[in-house]
């Protein structure tokens, strides 16, 4: 219903993504689409240049092989979450939120020490399983990043099927492979679609995988255009592979949105099946050993980077020691990243704080006005809210070097925190939306009926009880500005140097013992998210 | 307390309509809006809250207009069909929202919240969630917390429907006890045609966005003005007959109905007494807990009647082929 709508709340946010969006991707396009007029040539050159051509083509044969990997990964698990209990499945589904705050850098390090030369695994084995610097290490970690979304999503849908189908299909002689193809799997698909969209599109914008397991032979876009300007300084050329990252990633953000809503629809249903909890016979039978092993390779598959790092940053030519730490904190790499890891850690802090209140001061009055008010323009606005989540970090840092070079915000953190907003506040913005939309309705019409003002309503009723959604989104907001490297990089002068750009700058620098030491600082905070999220008890995607 | 009246209200969606030239609930009075589901009657009742505006027409309280005033400025109390508790507060801080509301001073809540919790006499559970209280309890909270701010009106939308049948006969009457103790304007909305009967004072019947008859319980059981209020209140014989001279013949019975023509005559199965004698042929019986009813066959048309067991005149177990026929009330529709 409409009722006085005040919608200077809305000033703030849209404000912010004016300057901070859209002007900065204005500028993108006309650098990229304008010279002395519209013009295609930039676009053309990119596209006839072999080495682009391929950049591109690999950027989306990755996701799509990512995406493959990542379902072949996520089914059996969604199956298993959705249809027993078993020893250990609080563990393993609490493990499961780990890949969701772990920095990528932190990862793709785990990654060098477990699979490079020299690295665990490959020591353990006797060979290079070729793995690193190659696209398997880039499906692999995105894999790992990726499958829980997976779990999630479809578990959560195939505990709400109805039994009643199953049961009545079998009645009619369905069972085994064809009860589930024909029944089971399609009333599953908007679960794995959206999931698998979901994936691609992270896929699809990856930059620090590719970036440290690729290398240069395996670059996506997102690093294609990061390499362009930051080393031959070309932004034509850079802002020509830009537009076209958006054109494609808009599509698939379109096609996951859509795949979203159909998701949503299914989750409403209220059929809730228990899952079975295995009887010890059950556990020694082939099903149960196959469940067993599957939870263990999960956790394995989640635990094994990260411990890696910390026991590689406890390591010091060869022996136990804590040299990697007293390392990070004497003054001796300083001169490096121009900053003290003290001061790294504190602008990681500051920034991500920083980034959570300005998410906040963005995705709430959007949230709130997209729950509550019926305006014209509603779905224009909708989109144009939503459209920073078909944009990337590297493109964003881009659109700022354009913009703000030479005004006095550049070299600010202001605008690294600017940018860190930006790609996180669509996240906030949709599980403070999703919670919202669990409320049901007339307990805001009994507010009022009571005597509460629209806004007291919202504060006394209904975002308390959006609260597990605006943590978990806050979380999120706070684990995405401390992961971010691209943009990053391209815009802190040397004082506002991050933990992650740090880890980055010491793996240049081939110093894995420091860069292990200083992401166990990282995994440390990450941690303190992570444990945070499992309080509120809230679902994570 | 107040009158509540609502004047050329008009309320449009793509496939739906709701029209009500004048509804009028008089000061203290119990009116219940019944008819089938999707009839327009919660949308009314969220027309009087404010939670929904009409596209014309007005609404007054006590003869003024309150139509600009959004819900919260209307001093109202509302119970939902699925009750809308807080589920993050406790049964105190529900039931005390709306004097917070209202900026009473603690002690003042304090009190008003315990006598509340007297009234619909669940003392004691203050500091419960509404999660760990029955269907029931959940009910009486919502019932508090509409009442404690003392509003001028209260409104209730199904509030039994989510019950079962032993508490919804209990509470039914709880909520009579309460609303005449307070004097309360109410409007109450059901499809309940046996709640409605027992509860008001008034009811409207609704049926496809409109009105179709406004009256006591007996008025409108008896004397329906439609078919459509004749049979959503209960079971009823609707013949189709020739009036002449103002008189209805129906075989050796007659009836002055003051218009002659073709005419729709309106009874209930318990209007029509059985007793001895020649006037319908039995063509059926059924006997019920302490009932019985009868099909007969009064010239070529069948009729129902009900009546109790002991007033029939002959043994049940071998009724005769004939039977005598007295009809006490009936209506022309």
């Amino acid at each position: 219903m409409r009722m006085r709508p005040t919608k200077l709340i809305l000033i703030i946010p849209v404000a912010l993504l004016v300057v901070f969006f859209y002007v900065p991707l204005i500028s993108i396009l006309q650098t990229g689409l304008w010279d002395n007029g519209p013009t295609l040539k930039f676009i053309s050159s990119v596209l006839v240049n072999s080495y682009h051509r391929r950049v591109i083509e690999f950027t989306v044969a990755q996701a799509l092989a990512s995406t493959v990997l990542t379902l072949a990964i996520g089914l059996p698990g969604a199956y298993i979450f959705a249809k027993y209990d078993f020893p250990g499945k609080r563990t393993i589904r609490a493990v499961l939120t780990v890949p969701f705050v772990m920095p990528s850098v932190m990862v793709a390090l785990g990654f060098i020490l477990l699979f490079g030369r020299g690295g665990i695994i490959t020591d353990l084995i006797g060979h290079d399983l070729g793995i690193l610097y190659s696209w398997k290490g880039i499906l692999l970690a995105h894999a790992f990043y990726n499958f829980p979304i997976v779990v999630r999503m479809v578990s959560a849908l195939w505990q709400r099927i109805n039994p009643h189908y199953e049961e009545a299909a079998m009645t009619l002689g369905a069972r085994g492979w064809r009860l589930f193809w024909r029944v089971t799997l399609p009333m599953l698909s908007p679960a794995i679609f959206a999931s698998a969209m979901l994936t691609f599109v992270f896929c699809f914008l990856s930059f620090s995988i590719p970036l440290i397991i690729g290398g240069y032979r395996y670059a996506t876009i997102e690093v294609d255009i990061f390499t362009s300007i930051m080393t031959l300084l070309d932004f034509r050329t850079g802002a020509a592979l830009a537009v076209i990252q958006i054109v494609l990633s808009m599509v698939f953000m379109y096609l996951y949105l859509k795949s979203l809503d159909a998701y949503a629809k299914r989750e409403e249903q209220r059929v809730m099946q228990r899952p079975r909890r295995m009887t010890l016979s059950e556990l020694a039978s082939l099903k149960g050993s196959l469940i067993i092993t599957y939870a263990l390779f999960i956790f394995i598959f989640i635990v094994s980077p990260l411990l890696a790092v910390l026991y590689d940053s406890l390591h010091f030519n060869g022996v136990w020691s804590l040299e990697n730490y007293r390392r990070i904190f004497s003054a001796e790499y300083d001169p490096m990243f121009g900053a003290s890891t003290l001061d790294a850690i504190r602008n990681s802090l500051t920034f991500g704080f920083a980034t959570v209140f300005l998410s906040l001061l963005t995705a709430l009055p959007i949230a709130y006005s997209m729950h509550r008010w019926n305006f014209r323009g509603k779905r224009v606005f909708d989109v144009l809210a939503t459209l920073p989540l078909a944009s990337s970090a590297i493109t964003l840092g881009l659109g700022y070097i354009r913009v703000f070079s030479g005004t006095a915000l550049y070299y600010t953190p202001w605008l690294l925190i600017a940018a860190y907003t930006i790609i996180s506040y669509p996240f906030v913005l949709r599980t403070v939306s999703a919670s919202l939309k669990k409320i049901r309705p007339n307990l805001w019409e009994a507010a009022l009926s009571l005597g509460a003002k629209e806004w007291k309503a919202f504060l006394r009723v209904e975002l308390p009880l959006a609260l597990g959604g605006l943590i978990v989104g806050s979380i999120f907001a706070f684990a995405m500005s401390i992961a971010e490297l691209g943009a990053t990089y391209m815009l802190a002068k040397p004082e506002y140097t991050t933990m992650t750009l740090a880890v980055y700058k010491f793996l240049g620098a081939r110093q894995f013992g420091s860069a292990s030491a200083l992401a166990v600082l990282l995994m440390l905070i990450s941690t303190a998210g992570f444990l945070l999220i499992e309080r509120t008890g809230e679902e994570v995607w | 307390m107040v009158s509540v009246e609502l004047r050329g209200i008009q309320k449009r969606w793509e496939d739906f309509a709701l029209t009500i030239e004048r509804l009028r609930a008089r000061d203290g009075e119990l009116l219940t809006l019944l008819g089938p589901s999707g009839c327009g009657k919660t949308t009314t009742l969220r027309i009087i809250a404010g939670l929904e505006k009409p596209n014309s027409g007005e609404v007054l309280f006590d003869g003024t207009p309150v139509n600009d005033l959004p819900p919260y400025e209307r001093n109202i109390g509302i119970v939902f069909q699925d009750y809308a508790l807080f589920p993050h507060m406790t049964v105190f801080k529900n039931v005390a929202f709306g004097l917070e509301m209202r900026k009473l001073p603690r002690m003042e809540i304090e009190r008003r919240v315990k006598r509340a919790l007297e009234l619909v006499n669940l003392e004691g559970l203050e500091n419960r969630y509404p999660e760990q209280l029955s269907g029931g309890q959940q009910q009486r909270i919502a019932l508090a917390r509409a009442l404690v701010v003392e509003p001028q009106v209260l409104l209730l939308d199904e509030p039994l429907s989510n019950l079962d049948a032993k508490i919804r006969e209990r509470l039914r009457s709880e909520i009579k006890r309460i609303q005449r103790e307070l004097k309360i304007t109410t409007i109450y909305v059901t499809h309940d045609q046996e709640e409605a009967m027992a509860l008001s004072d008034r009811i409207a019947v609704m049926n496809f966005g409109r009105i179709e008859q406004v009256g006591k319980p007996l008025e409108l059981y008896h004397h329906p003005k439609t078919e459509f209020v004749a049979r959503f209140l209960g079971s009823s014989n609707i013949l189709e007959l020739k009036a002449e001279n103002g008189v209805v013949r129906l075989g050796s019975l007659r009836f002055n109905v003051g218009i002659s023509g073709r005419v729709k005559m309106f009874f209930r199965p318990e209007s029509v007494r059985v007793k001895e004698g020649n006037d319908a042929h039995v063509v059926d019986y059924e006997i019920l807990p302490g009932r019985v009813r009868f099909k007969l066959k009064i010239d070529g048309k069948v009729i129902t009647s009900e009546g109790l067991l002991s007033d029939i005149p002959f043994d049940i177990e071998e009724p005769p082929k004939r039977v005598g026929v007295e009809i006490s009330t009936f209506a022309i529709l």
